[in-house]
């Protein structure tokens, strides 16, 4: 009992302990990917959206030599590698993979060449076989929980006996293998390390810290007490609802959708969407062994559980709209990102499941009692299973596509122009030829605010004989002054001046160049 | 024959009365300097109707000469550093003149003229740069423009502020 008390405790303290906001991205580098330095950089700086966990970072300088002695330092948003201080000339690859609060691995590369570019091959990101064995552990992970869990709970509370109980076992035993492989391949998958490292303690330390390890965890703890809900004891029934509330929870800690703001409410509609689901999914199996042998009592199960799975489906049907709405934000991400489209399919694999469902209740089990109908009732249970199953390994793949709200719009060009009066960052958006908006952010030498009375952006285009052409800028509500619709008709490498007026007498003027793509 | 090489460089980097700019480009510091603002033109055809210069650090015992039709206004304040003039230690001055009040047409020329003291504090062999805000009728140009140290003489400039080459003591 006091093992129970425990583990208890740990699924409700792993459940609320997880405090997260949202996917990372990177905002900047400094020094800029792409950029050519006089001198070697002592220190790189990347800084994301959100606090991040470093994972790997990697070195690879310009001689093509792997380089291990980079320090990594994080601080909030900001992961900062300090560099060897004998960098060779040569293009440098620093490519890095780092835990998002949300517990998924963001990865990515910058290079930056020290005199002159050399070139260099990027290195590979998650190896294919990784991936699929993420996903299979998934769709396992989801096949214990659902049909495991929701079966056991269907037989102490709905069936009120054992019968039926094979697939259900299976289903937790596939589970709990399942969530310990999903933590191993988490860790190799965050440190970019081959399987053999497995046998070392640090891909799962790894793995437990971020926010999907501890889903994974709670996720086994939940199939552990379906186990002991099968062992006839006094408190089986409740240990069944525990199971139950560690699925829900499981579901409610990591992912894409639990990390979105308002974050109480879509944790609850999660959680609310899982425990639905495992009611539903996880009778199905139970019920179709309970037809094949038909009893008179078998007739008052169906019954008791079509009163129980109608409301359960509604539930399910607003809480998947809801998310739907604040992940997707609007309807076209449905065929436009990969997130939509796997929510197309599952959509569509739902509205199946939901017909079949209708069938089974309003045709089907009025008419039980009839011969032969049950035999359908079977077929048609079977069928909802494989459409189960298939909606598992649909939803799985959303392990691997961030949703549409996550998405980053396309980066800006940005440059940064900097002397001892002062540092003017410039972003172009869309930064490529045509016409773009301009932020001039204007700091003084220190890094604060540059109060200016006018700003002057001034561009050129030297090898298309484009001379220089003046605008405006205003000062926006936001501190940042704006220069609006800029025509830049050619690609090519802009001159960009910008010269601020600090006082009457007085005015900064820095330029620098600006690679403008073709659009 | 440096001094020519300097008035020949001068001279020659002079823009052809386009700019507001001093009429003397060249002054001995630790003594006095009279300093003519010349005015080719108005802004963009507008009449100018003030001119304001700011004075440097390291120039003193500023004296505008009165000029009829304009209006003179001083705005005095502390120098950065502490100077001698004549026995006394000077530690503010004149910062900025200001001609008001007149109209001056694009068509016409004129000039504005000041006298000062450039103290020894000032490195010789560089130029020392006065700030002028030109105001017109419509539109004000800034001749204000100072070269960054070291980057030579720049073509970038538009409107520069004017300079006067600084010579070592004799």
């Amino acid at each position: 009992m006091r093992l129970l008390a425990a583990l208890a405790t740990l699924l409700f303290a792993a459940g609320f302990a997880s405090g997260a906001l949202a996917h990372a991205a990177l905002i900047s580098v400094e020094p800029a990917s792409g950029s050519t330095l006089a001198t070697a950089p002592k220190v790189v700086e990347l800084r994301f959206n959100e606090p991040v966990t470093p994972g790997a970072i990697r070195l690879i300088d310009g001689a093509g030599r792997a380089r291990d002695e980079t320090r990594v330092t994080a601080s909030g948003e900001t992961i900062s590698i300090a560099m060897p201080s004998d960098l060779p000339e040569g293009t440098a690859v620093v490519s890095y993979r780092v835990v998002s609060q949300d517990g998924h691995p963001v990865v990515g590369s910058l290079m930056f060449s020290i005199g002159m570019p050399s070139e260099t091959k990027l290195p590979a990101s998650t190896d294919h076989w990784l991936g699929a064995l993420i996903w299979l552990a998934r769709v396992g992970l989801y096949v214990g929980l659902f049909v495991g869990v929701g079966g056991v709970w269907f037989a102490r509370w709905i069936s009120w006996s054992l019968a039926g109980m094979t697939v259900p076992r299976v289903a937790l035993a596939v589970g709990l293998s399942s969530a310990v492989v999903s933590l191993g391949a988490l860790g190799l998958d965050l440190l970019g390390l081959p399987p053999a490292a497995l046998a070392a303690f640090a891909p799962w330390k790894v793995a437990v810290a971020t926010s999907a390890g501890r889903a994974s965890l709670v996720a086994a703890a939940a199939m552990l007490f379906a186990l002991l809900a099968l062992r006839s004891t006094w408190s089986s029934r409740a240990l069944a609802i525990i199971a139950m509330v560690g699925v829900g929870l499981s579901l409610a800690m990591s992912g894409h959708a639990a990390t979105t703001p308002p974050q109480v409410i879509m944790r609850l509609a999660i959680l609310l969407h899982g425990l639905c689901v495992a009611l539903w999914i996880g009778a199905l199996a139970p019920l179709a062994a309970l037809l094949s042998k038909p009893t008179p009592a078998a007739l008052a199960v169906v019954k008791r559980f079509s009163g129980v799975a109608m409301p359960a489906v509604g539930v399910l049907a607003l809480t998947g709209l809801a998310l739907a709405i604040v992940q997707l934000e609007k309807a076209s991400a449905l065929v436009e990102t990969r997130y939509g489209l796997i929510l197309s399919v599952k959509l569509a694999l739902v509205l199946m499941l939901l017909a079949l469902a209708a069938l089974n209740r309003f045709r089907l089990t009025p008419v039980l009692a009839r011969r032969g109908a049950q035999i359908i009732l079977k077929r048609s249970i079977l069928l909802e299973c494989m459409i189960s199953l298939a909606i598992f390994a649909v939803v799985a793949g959303w392990r691997f596509t961030p949703p549409p709200r996550t998405i980053v719009p396309e980066t800006p060009l940005a440059i940064h122009i900097h002397s001892d009066k002062a540092m003017f960052q410039v972003l172009v958006s869309p930064g490529k030829a045509g016409k773009d908006d301009f932020v001039l952010q204007l700091m003084t030498g220190e890094g604060v605010p540059l109060a200016a009375k006018e700003v002057i952006l001034t561009l050129s285009l030297p090898e298309r004989g484009i001379e220089p052409m003046e605008r405006g800028a205003s000062l926006g509500p936001d501190g940042y002054w704006h220069v609006r619709k800029v025509e830049l008709p050619f690609a090519g490498r802009w001159r960009v001046r910008i010269e601020a007026l600090v006082s009457d007498f007085e005015k900064i003027s820095l330029s620098d160049e600006l690679e403008v793509p073709p659009p | 024959m440096r001094s020519c090489l300097i008035l020949i460089a001068a001279l020659a980097a002079s823009p052809v009365a386009a700019h507001v700019s001093l009429e003397t480009k060249q002054a001995t510091i630790g003594a006095s300097y009279k300093a003519v603002f010349t005015v080719p033109h108005g802004c963009a055809g507008s009449p100018t109707v003030k001119i304001r210069v700011q004075i440097p650090e390291g120039v003193i015992a500023v004296k505008p000469m009165p000029k009829a039709g304009w209006t003179i206004d001083l705005v005095e304040g502390k120098y950065a550093g502490e100077y001698d003039y004549h026995g006394n230690k000077l530690s503010s001055g004149v910062k900025e003149v200001a001609w008001s009040g007149g109209r001056l047409p694009d068509k016409y020329y004129d000039e504005f003229i000041m006298h000062t003291v450039l103290t020894d504090r000032l490195k010789p062999n560089t130029t020392l740069y006065f700030p002028v805000v030109q105001e017109c009728e419509t539109g004000v140009s800034r001749w204000i423009e100072i070269p960054a140290e070291g980057a030579g003489h720049s073509h970038e400039g538009k409107s520069p502020a004017p300079g006067v080459k600084l010579l070592p003591k004799p």
